[in-house]
């Protein structure tokens, strides 16, 4: 099995945000997930796409997601939606990264005295 | 499954992820790869090359294996407390099945036997096919086959997981110790109303050197027969990757 380039810091917390987001809309299995990631960030975030199911399976367990299993064109898959746990974990996910990437923002724009991150 | 799949279940197996998961992940990588192929192919790729894009898509085998088995909440409790599932869990079953036995063999005294003071010693069980000669063997085939049977299911679980042999033996050792030294016994006249009293003791031999050297014995056939199942998986597995 080859490998590929990919974004090594989208592990980093990045995934379940992604993940929690977009399942928040609709309930998808992983290869709508993995399409859907790509589509959104216009391949910015590149990833092994099988690397997504872990992610899935932790946040399940973690209570996060729930799953199903569906048939669609007479084909198994289990698609996976939030729970109201997930919405608050989102929720919290989306402020602290809303906050760091404001930070970031200031440094690149050229701020030497940056507010403190709340 | 493909051959890629079978490196990546072996890998994680040995990594100790818990079988369940590993099925699962394995399930959906291979729904997902036949996905990965199918719109390879729609863009004009022949199967072969459409196929090798849908791996390289899909993540190296080092990338798919440690997304894995960096999550700690994925290892199988053979791992996480193996003292617990390969040290106590199997003589909290053998004695469970010990218990079972006991009450099969207090539900055969108040049938068969209701005005004997013990269960045991009496010559003539009825004829060879008769009922209860036939309930009578089959709770000694149960009491002798129980930690055959716990023992297989280590071997099983020990398989499974791909758990180092270490445990498996040593708890298969506790097992045929504990089948070995089990002694049974049973009175009407040690409790009032003549309900009866079964006790059972463990791991703790007569005082002769004969009842030592026999419970030896025992404990070694128990063990061999027990052990049989996993030995033999080891050489077929030994065998597999040797080839």
């Amino acid at each position: 099995m080859t490998s590929r380039e990919t974004n090594p810091n989208f592990m980093n917390g990045v995934p379940e945000l992604l993940i929690l987001r977009l399942l928040q809309q609709e309930e998808m299995y992983g290869y709508e997930i993995v399409q859907a990631i790509r589509n959104r960030t216009d391949s910015v975030i590149a990833v092994g796409e099988g690397v997504v199911y872990p992610v899935l399976h932790g946040l399940e367990r973690d209570g996060a997601l729930k799953s199903r299993r569906k048939t669609v064109n007479s084909r198994s898959r289990i698609y996976y939606s939030v729970t109201p746990f997930g919405a608050h974990r989102l929720a919290d996910l989306s402020e602290a990264w809303t906050n760091l990437a404001v930070a970031i923002q200031k440094m690149l724009a050229g701020g030497q005295h940056g507010e403190a991150i709340p | 499954m493909a051959k890629p799949f079978h490196e990546l279940r072996e890998r994680l197996l040995r990594a100790c992820i818990a079988p369940r998961h590993v099925r699962r992940y394995l399930t959906e990588l291979a729904d997902h790869l036949a996905d990965l192929t199918a719109e390879e192919e729609r863009a004009g790729r022949s199967r072969a090359d459409a196929e090798s894009a849908a791996l390289a898509r899909l993540g190296g085998m080092d990338d798919l294996a440690k997304a894995m088995i960096g999550h700690r909440q994925f290892q199988s409790w053979c791992v996480r407390a193996p003292w617990a599932m390969f040290g106590l869990a199997p003589l909290f079953f053998l004695a469970g099945a010990y218990f079972v036995a006991c009450i099969y063999l207090w539900f055969l005294w108040q049938v068969f036997l209701p005005g004997m003071d013990t269960p045991f010693g009496h010559g003539n069980p009825g004829p060879i096919y008769g009922f209860q000669n036939i309930c009578i063997q089959a709770g000694k085939f149960y009491y002798t086959g129980a930690p055959i049977l716990v023992g297989w299911g280590i071997g099983l679980m020990a398989a499974r997981q791909r758990v180092k042999a270490i445990w498996p033996i040593g708890s298969l050792v506790l097992i045929a110790w504990m089948g070995a030294t089990a002694q049974i016994q049973a009175s009407r006249t040690a409790v009032p109303d003549g309900l009866g009293n079964i006790r059972m003791g463990f791991f703790t031999p007569g005082p002769s050197v004969q009842d030592i050297y026999g419970c030896l014995i025992h404990a070694l056939m128990i063990f061999s027969l027990a052990v049989l199942p996993y030995l033999i998986w080891r050489l077929q597995k030994a065998h597999y990757f040797s080839a």
